[in-house]
């Protein structure tokens, strides 16, 4: 599945450069071609995204390019408001500080509403919901999040698995400072789950042989945009912009491309 | 003199050659060294003299030839090289006392590490070996607080310390400023007086001709004369020997 | 303005008893340098003398040569691939424990920087020193131990000292294999209160005593060696 959706995307390049006109290929073609026209056209400017390009599908790499469901969001969004979209790649645990500071405009990275993230930052009107869940081998005994006390919990530092896995009875937490790590812990025995996204879990679970996600979810949360607390102006554009994306259909059409490929 | 035949040497050198590369320091040498003897081996620089005082002991390694000393060859690798060292003293043109060490343990450490003496055993001879070259109250201190002639004179001591059968000096005094080679050749020729067997390898004629029970020219790797100090001195018989006598007297 | 960072104190430290994570990955900083220091001067000194002796005598041959592929290797590549590399290659399948996995390559890491360091001071001794020693009677080893080596530390105690210091600051990217040691402990709550400041500041802060302290001792310790040799 994965390959088809690498296969679609190198081909889609292939073709946007060659200008052969399709669906996919307007489509890929938006985020590079829109914005760059438009920064020189219209008067929005730059919108500059922070994200951690480590987390399919909502952001990773694809060749030198960052895409997923968060990326695509929001060049629609930059779009919407004809403003150029500037993704910067950094650390998870940086983003809210890249934001609060200023060195980033919004905060796009799978990142769930809490009260403490809220102290620092504003969210927008969630775009989508998530779960945490949790991985473990398939032999694994642990069927339900309660079986986790005591247990070794591998997690990506910062991440709202990290938050809530502290609350877990005697678990020893592993932060490691990406997903994929943790799970390569998992795979390689030296911790006993992992709690992460639901929709990374599904391509971890894929792309790894001999693990599975628990049935039960671990907690059910929603995703949001962070931006500045002083920033309540671009806050109100991006609630409106979702909104209109959501009406069109374009916020499901986006999610369907990257979760339902499979 | 030893040098009667029917004793056995006590060193016994063999046709002894060393190459480096293509060059040859020392080539076909031959010498018999007995009990008491003073042999002073004398020749220009290069002429292979220390090469061949430092393969005596293996400092050097020969490429050929034999050398036995009482009776073992010590040339032969399943030898046990460090065992026969304790009885040869060495002397170096550099003193080479360890500069981490007060006087004493310079003294002290071959024989309480080497031959299992206690550490009073080994003071007690250590001070009374310093009394006699006069320094024993350096004892505490440490080599860089000496004077050069100080130094070799503790060199000399750190050697005798070990109570060897042979001492061989390589220069001993051509480090040294000229006030301080008196206080160093003394304390070797109260050694000759003793009977200890020398080896020395110096530019000293003078004493060479005081002190020596035999004297050696080499010249380019070869032993071109060999004889009793009077003879050697007054009567050369090569051209090469009465030509650095020349420059040299 | 005091206030303020008053509250970011307590907010970053005080609540929720945030400072333990920097207190413990303190100690687990010490840990893991303290034996990694411990194995890299094992592994120098091994290193060191198979190499100074193949410099000196020729032999050892083919010692000298995986000496030589073990500081080629650790020398050009970063300490966190190593890191990475021993916790996920070399340690992929079993499940052992972090601190052991940072000691073993911290300490490979430091041992090939140790060795050079002691073998440039065992090169930089007087070959007199080592003719004086084996013409005692001394084996090559025991001059090694009794003459040469201590000469050789007492010169390359600044740059063994500085090699600790680089060792101890290093041992910072152990959180690349998820041990909580002092820089992730300050990322950790770096991770809870999105402030930058507090706690990074905290971390550099210890880092820095800690080196201070140990320079102290390193000057104090050369003052005495060198009034025991004037």
């Amino acid at each position: 599945m994965k390959k088809i959706i690498a296969m679609t995307l190198l081909s889609a390049m292939v073709l946007s450069m060659t200008a052969c006109g399709s669906k996919e290929v307007t489509e890929e073609a938006t985020t590079e071609a829109v914005a760059t026209e438009e920064a020189a056209t219209e008067e929005g400017g730059q919108l500059v995204m922070a994200t951690n390009a480590e987390f399919p599908p909502y952001e990773y790499r694809e060749g030198d390019q960052i895409v997923g469901i968060d990326a695509d969001i929001a060049a629609a969004i930059a779009e919407e408001l004809g403003m150029e979209l500037v993704i910067e790649d950094m650390q998870f645990d940086s983003i809210i500080a890249a934001v609060q500071s200023g060195k980033a405009d919004i905060g796009v990275a799978g990142m769930t509403v809490t009260e403490d993230r809220l102290v620092t930052v504003n969210f927008s009107d969630p775009y989508t919901q998530a779960a945490q869940v949790i991985i473990v081998k398939t032999d694994s005994e642990i069927a339900t999040p309660d079986a986790l006390a005591g247990k070794t919990i591998g997690v990506q530092l910062g991440t709202t698995g990290d938050l809530y896995a502290e609350d877990i009875e005697d678990a020893t937490i592993e932060r490691y400072n990406k997903g994929f790590e943790a799970v390569q812990a998992l795979t390689q025995g030296k911790v006993d789950a992992v709690i992460i996204d639901r929709e990374p879990a599904k391509v971890f679970v894929e792309q790894n042989e001999g693990l599975k996600v628990v049935d039960e979810e671990f907690t059910v949360e929603d995703y949001a945009i962070c931006i500045a607390k002083e920033n309540s102006e671009l806050l109100e554009k991006i609630n409106t912009a979702l909104a209109t994306l959501q009406e069109s259909g374009k916020l499901d059409e986006i999610k369907a491309k990257y979760i339902n490929a499979e | 003199m030893n040098t009667e035949l029917g004793k056995t040497p006590l060193i016994e050198v063999m046709n002894l050659t060393k190459k480096f590369h293509d060059l040859k320091a020392l080539d076909d040498i031959s010498v018999k060294i007995y009990e008491g003897d003073v042999v002073f081996v004398i020749g220009p620089s290069g002429s292979g003299k220390s090469t061949f005082l430092r393969c005596l002991n293996r400092l050097e390694e020969s490429t050929g030839g034999k050398i036995l000393f009482e009776g073992i060859d010590i040339t032969d690798e399943k030898c046990d090289i460090d065992l026969h060292r304790q009885k040869m003293g060495m002397v170096f043109q550099q003193f080479n006392l360890f500069p981490h060490m007060t006087i004493l343990k310079n003294l002290t450490i071959g024989p309480q590490k080497l031959q299992n003496k206690t550490k009073e055993a080994a003071e007690a001879e250590a001070m009374r070996l310093l009394e006699r070259v006069g320094l024993a109250d350096r004892a505490q201190a440490y080599p860089s607080q000496l004077s050069g002639g100080q130094k070799q004179r503790i060199a000399i001591v750190r050697a005798l310390c070990m109570k060897p059968d042979v001492m061989l000096f390589d220069e001993p005094t051509s480090a040294l400023d000229p006030e301080m080679v008196g206080e160093v050749l003394a304390v070797m020729r109260d050694l000759a007086e003793e009977k200890m067997t020398m080896v020395v390898v110096t530019h000293e004629m003078g004493f060479a001709k005081e002190v020596a029970t035999r004297v050696i020219f080499m010249a380019d790797g070869k032993i071109m004369e060999e004889n009793e100090p009077g003879q050697f001195f007054e009567h050369p018989e090569s051209e090469r020997l009465k030509n650095f006598l020349s420059k040299v007297l | 303005m005091f206030e303020k960072l008053m509250n970011s104190f307590l907010h970053n430290f005080i609540e929720e008893e945030r400072w333990k994570y920097i207190a413990d990955g303190l100690f687990v900083t010490l840990q893991v340098t303290f034996f990694a220091v411990i194995l890299g001067i094992f592994l120098g000194f091994l290193v060191a003398m198979v190499r100074s002796t193949y410099d000196k005598t020729g032999k050892l041959k083919l010692l000298n040569f995986f000496c030589n592929l073990y500081l080629t290797v650790i020398r050009g590549t970063p300490v966190v691939v190593q890191l990475l590399i021993t916790y996920f290659v070399i340690f992929g399948s079993v499940n052992i424990d972090k601190v052991l996995v940072a000691v073993i390559a911290f300490g490979f890491n430091s041992g090939a920087y140790v060795a050079e360091i002691i073998r440039g001071g065992i090169m930089s001794v007087d070959q007199g020193q080592f003719e004086a020693g084996r013409s005692l009677g001394f084996s090559y080893f025991r001059t090694m131990i009794y003459i040469i080596l201590p000469q050789a530390l007492k010169n390359v105690l600044p740059a063994l000292a500085n090699e600790f210091i680089v060792l101890l600051k290093e041992t910072s990217v152990a959180g690349y294999i998820a041990l909580q040691d002092l820089t992730k402990g300050g990322d950790i709550i770096r991770s809870r209160t999105y402030d930058a400041f507090m706690p990074l500041i905290a971390v550099a802060v210890i880092y820095l005593l800690m080196v201070m302290l140990f320079n102290y001792f390193v000057k104090q310790l050369e003052r005495r060696l060198r009034n025991s040799e004037h």
